[in-house]
């Protein structure tokens, strides 16, 4: 049997790359961030069983890493696909960690001593700083520290032309596991086909700037709230203005920010509205006074317990849903409350309603990789019989799932996953 | 534990090994002195503290004082055995113990995590939670995981479209599959729909499906046939599946001439009532497989057919039978009902002119009863209103609280079909909520460019059929306003509902239902596609509302999950399950009775009445043991030796 390869390590990889490896089928499952975990990894809960995220994702996170059928290649990425199903060629580059895998016990002692603190943690979407020696979250896989040289004073130092600048991680490391020599690796692999779990990115909020998404502090997009809401979060759960540090004592949920929106995103991102409803509960949950607002336009409640999960949050939270898109938001500029323009559309009138703070539902962009199969103009995968193989891309052997191929929930993310390792385990066998 | 069994025992030699995990632990407890104390507890041989006790470094460190010292049993102080427990069984293991007598000490999560700011009550509460460990270990007994065999062949119930996925997909991944379905034909409800997309027709994917299948050698397909009953257990089950007779043997050459000689006619099921069929019937051109049927309910046994039919193919005698499947696993792809408005339910059957959205795809297929030409009620209407979210949303009383999800992008589809065949007619889509979801919202846009109008309701409307014509009044939510239009058919678009049968499926299968009375999967976000039980697996619109593509990816994805059993050469289970100490068994059956996964039986052994336990049902959940009256259920891993050791030596630490 041939082995097969996972591009992306979020939910729907990892469920990919544990389906193939559990029928005896060897894995490669290439991430190109540190760590495994991708996106559900972020979330503080799920809906609409409000699991917590990382209780559900980190042991399969762990499997991943301790599958004997797994080969794990993490801070890496595909650069070339050659060949066809059944005999793919694919050319992987291994970015430099610059710290020995084999050797990093994962202390952190390097981040505690790292001077370069100050650098927007991505994990954390910006809300805190990581060092440049980093550990993207606590239940990373693997539990491997990387530097960033972007941001790194003796990688700095050298583009200045400056030598031995800094190597206090080296200096301090336990395991003697810092290499400042290491170079990009190239790998060859032989598949007999490729999964492309790739996920999605957030679009730019900016690119609807009568929100005030980036000049007004109280404004937040719903991943920033996710990582808020999250107990080992920037706040440790604690909800709190960017403006002045106080907890809101309203909060409004936008939805549709750039989706079901002809000038950004024509599409709906289908699993906002759900986030929001949960996102409203879980902070009423953190702050029983605060009352929360969503503005929507459709409550697409359509997967299994959501419409009663959206009727549970009316009902035992008091969440008030008001059917309207906002026309604007305005800054008070001494508060900093934000103050929403919308249509009553019961009445036909233009309200205003004063918050604390906003969050946007900000809508989904797929991460596709072009180059290696066919996209639609709205940048999901084309696939090449949506009825009869619905995981499959035009390219024989290459399948696409979760966000690649069209917004998508966390289940069907995962029930796309585990198809497309049945079709693609398939070529495993024959090859 | 008697004396005498005591002092059988061999020596107990205890290694324990306290984790740093970085500063995760070592930053609130004082490990070294955790490690010190646990030198001073009995049997305790070895102990050490170390930065990552699961790094390559310490895993070594294990296995060299398990040789060196001879040990016989580890303890690890870290973090939740959810988390490093198959770690360190695994290191036990590898040094020649065997890997249950170790045990975990979760001084991270239930220590250092929760108590940051008491730093020295932490410590002692890591030394107690080491004690505990330490007395548990002392008492754990070698235990064998339990094998058993896989039969490497797959039982796929339901012909649709998710259960040929299935097959077709477990077949070329080189296993052999059992297909059954309870209807005369394969195809499912997908058979039945007009037109998926603005191309492809239900037809084309159905027979597509059907193809592919008639060509693999490795599916054996039985229709109208029905599973009865399920035994055994994950990778060893037999499935006795009842075939109902058919009437008409193989020798049917599909000709026709016994249904036109055919004195009884009854509605078309096919056709959803529309327009009626005979007795006996061949339910749609391409049925699989291509051989006429007769409905038993309907025949009156007349004889006509019998005498036309050239190939004498029919035998009105025919019998049902039973038969045995052996099987390793089960897939589950039993679909879904449509919701069937009720008498006057928005005025259905009150009018011809008021049908479903089910039956508008049967007037729009080309192999429907119109041909594919939109005919309602023999006139060709100019208006028509769509009523939203019937048997959905609590619509009305008779409706299920859910959304039934596939509705409103199933329902824009075709009439932007209408539209693009007739753009004349005038289309009202009355709805209470728009869920074109993800990129379905692309039919949305297109039906606004039509000019398809759109009514929100959150009130029910009321639908009042008339002479010509269909009255529907509605309070507008957007304009608030009371709405009276009067159109000459109104499309009922009407919801999902749990598969007929379900219930028996449910009881034969030991497979939960949801308030929903749909399927429950073993966990809704990650396992969509698994029951809790064992070995069964649940394809398609079963465990809720999907659409043909949701159900199809379903299908594919059930089977990378019974394959994944299949594949391997035997199921291995934890052994920690429940035993039965058959000496002071009394058979009294309150273990069985409490038992939820039907893992216990009482059976007759040398005249005495005693408690059986299947282990590879078994889920160690303890139920049993803890209810049986005279300690003869015992659960392995967590006998009452074992817990009153524990218990003992928590309490040393609070009674003095």
């Amino acid at each position: 049997m041939k082995p097969v390869l996972v591009v992306g390590g979020g939910i729907a990889g990892i469920q990919a790359a544990l389906d193939l490896a559990d029928q005896g089928i060897k894995v490669y499952l290439v991430e190109k961030s540190p760590s495994i975990g991708g996106r559900m990894a972020q979330l503080d809960k799920t809906f609409p069983t409000l699991d917590c995220a990382a209780c559900i994702l980190t042991p399969k996170m762990v499997s991943v890493a301790r599958h004997p059928n797994i080969e794990l290649l993490t801070y890496s990425e595909v650069k070339e696909i050659t060949g066809k199903a059944g005999d793919f060629r694919v050319k992987i580059v291994k970015k430099p960690r610059y710290v020995d895998v084999d050797k990093c016990t994962g202390c952190g002692v390097c981040m505690e001593k790292c001077p370069s603190k100050k650098i927007p943690n991505e994990f954390n979407m910006g809300l805190n700083n990581r060092t440049a020696i980093y550990i993207p979250f606590p239940q990373a896989v693997p539990l491997k520290a990387t530097i960033d040289p972007e941001n790194c004073l003796y990688f700095k130092g050298l583009r200045e032309g400056k030598k031995g600048v800094c190597r206090v991680c080296e200096r301090f490391c336990p395991a003697k596991a810092i290499n400042f020599d290491q170079k990009p690796e190239e790998i060859e692999l032989n598949v007999a086909s490729i999964i492309f779990a790739t996920g999605f990115e957030l679009e730019d909020p900016r690119k609807r700037e009568e929100y005030g998404y980036g000049r007004y502090a109280n404004v937040y997009t719903h991943l920033e709230f996710e990582r808020m809401l999250s107990a080992t979060g920037p706040t440790g759960g604690e909800i709190v203005r960017r403006s002045d540090g106080k907890h809101p004592r309203s909060i409004a949920f936008i939805q549709c920010v750039c989706s079901r929106d002809v000038s950004t995103n024509p599409y709906c991102s289908a699993i906002c509205c759900m986030a929001s409803t949960k996102e409203a509960i879980l902070a009423k949950e953190h702050m029983p006074e605060v009352d929360c607002y969503i503005f929507y336009m459709d409550l697409r409640a359509f997967g299994k317990g959501y419409q009663e999960f959206y009727e549970r949050a009316q009902r035992e939270f008091g969440i008030k849903y008001i059917k309207s898109r906002p026309a604007k938001i305005d800054e008070d500029p001494e508060t900093k409350n934000l103050i929403i323009t919308y249509e009553d559309v019961t009445t036909s009138e233009y309200k205003k309603l004063e918050v604390d703070m906003v969050v946007l539902a900000v809508g989904v962009r797929p991460v596709s990789l072009e180059k290696f199969f066919p996209v639609e103009a709205d940048g999901f995968a084309k696939k090449k019989d949506p009825f009869l193989d619905p995981v499959a891309s035009p390219v024989e052997g290459i399948y696409v799932v979760g966000m690649v191929g069209g917004p998508k929930d966390i289940p069907d993310s995962v029930t796309e996953a585990s198809a497309a390792a049945m079709r693609a385990a398939i070529w495993a066998v024959k090859g | 534990m008697s004396k005498a069994e005591e002092e059988k025992r061999e020596e107990v030699r205890i290694g324990v090994y306290v984790c740093h995990c970085g500063i995760n632990i070592a930053g609130v407890v004082d490990v070294k002195a955790v490690a010190e104390y646990a030198k001073t507890l009995p049997n305790v041989v070895v102990a050490r503290d170390y930065v990552f006790m699961c790094s390559a470094p310490g895993q070594e460190m294990i296995k060299k004082d398990i040789k060196e010292h001879k040990l016989n049993r580890v303890v690890v102080a870290a973090c939740s055995p959810a988390m490093h427990e198959p770690t360190f069984r695994a290191v036990v293991e590898e040094a020649g113990l065997n890997p249950y007598l170790f045990e975990m000490a979760n001084i991270r999560e239930h220590c250092s995590w929760v108590h940051p700011d008491v730093k020295e009550v932490a410590t002692e509460k890591a030394k107690d939670i080491v004690r505990r460990a330490v007395a548990k270990v002392t008492y754990l007994e070698p235990l064998e995981r339990i094998r058993g065999k896989v039969v490497k062949s797959v039982l796929v119930i339901g012909g649709g479209v998710a259960g040929m996925r299935a097959a077709l997909d477990l077949a070329a991944r080189g296993f052999d599959v059992h297909l059954i379905e309870r209807r005369p034909t394969l195809g499912g409800y997908a058979a039945r729909i007009g037109y998926l997309d603005f191309n492809m027709r239900g037809a084309d994917l159905v027979k597509k499906l059907i193809e592919e299948i008639s060509k693999s050698p490795r599916i054996k397909v039985y229709t109208n046939a029905e599973l009865v009953a399920l035994e055994g257990s994950v990778g060893d089950f037999v499935a006795k599946v009842r075939r109902k007779p058919r009437f008409v043997s193989d020798a049917c050459n599909a000709c026709g001439e016994c249904a036109k000689v055919c004195p009884v006619e009854v509605p078309n099921e096919y056709e959803f009532g529309l327009v009626n069929r005979k007795a006996i019937y061949l339910p749609f051109d391409y049925a699989y497989p291509r051989i006429y049927v007769i409905d038993p309910e309907a025949c009156n046994k007349c004889g006509k057919c019998v005498e036309v039919c050239k190939p004498k193919a029919i035998n009105l005698e025919e019998k049902e039978e039973e038969i045995e499947i052996s099987v390793g696993a089960v897939v589950v792809a039993a679909g879904y009902r449509h919701y069937e408005p009720k008498e006057g339910e928005l005025g259905y059957k009150k009018s011809k002119r008021v049908i479903t959205l089910f039956q508008l795809q049967r007037l729009l297929a080309e192999d429907g009863p119109t041909k594919g030409e939109l005919v309602i009620d023999g006139v060709r209407p100019k208006s028509i209103a769509f009523v939203s979210c019937v048997g959905s949303m609590s619509t009305t009383p008779e409706a299920a609280t859910y959304c039934s999800r596939m509705c409103c992008s199933s329902a824009l589809k075709d009439i932007l079909r209408i539209k693009e065949r007739y753009p004349d007619i005038d289309i009202y889509y009355i709805y209470k909520d728009l869920r074109t979801y993800g990129r379905d919202e692309d039919l949305y846009w297109k039906s606004i460019e039509k000019m398809v109008r759109f009514l929100r309701y959150e009130e029910t409307p009321t639908v009042t059929p008339e002479d010509g014509g269909v009255t529907i009044e509605l309070f507008e939510t957007t304009v608030q306003e009371r709405i009276r239009l009067t159109v000459d058919a109104v499309v009922l678009v009407n919801g999902m509902a749990p598969p007929e049968g379900i219930e028996e499926l449910s009881g034969i299968l030991k497979v939960g239902r949801g308030p929903d009375g749909f399927f429950k999967e073993a966990h809704l976000k990650l396992r969509p596609v698994e029951a809790l039980t064992d070995g069964i697996f649940l394809a398609g619109a079963v465990t809720g509302p999907k659409n043909i593509i949701e159900s199809v990816t379903a299908g594919s994805a059930a089977a990378a999950k019974a394959a994944a059993l299949v594949s391997k050469d035997y199921v291995e289970v934890e052994p920690i399950t429940s035993a039965v100490n058959e000496e002071i068994c009394s058979g009294c059956g309150m273990c069985a009775s409490v038992c939820p996964y039907d893992a216990i039986s009482i059976e007759v052994k040398e005249g005495r009445r005693v408690a059986k336990v299947n282990e590879l049902l078994c889920k160690g959940c303890g139920a049993c043991a803890a209810t049986c009256p005279s300690g003869a259920m015992q659960q392995r891993h967590f006998t009452d030796t074992q817990l009153r050791a524990e218990i003992t030596a928590l309490a040393k630490g609070v009674i003095p």
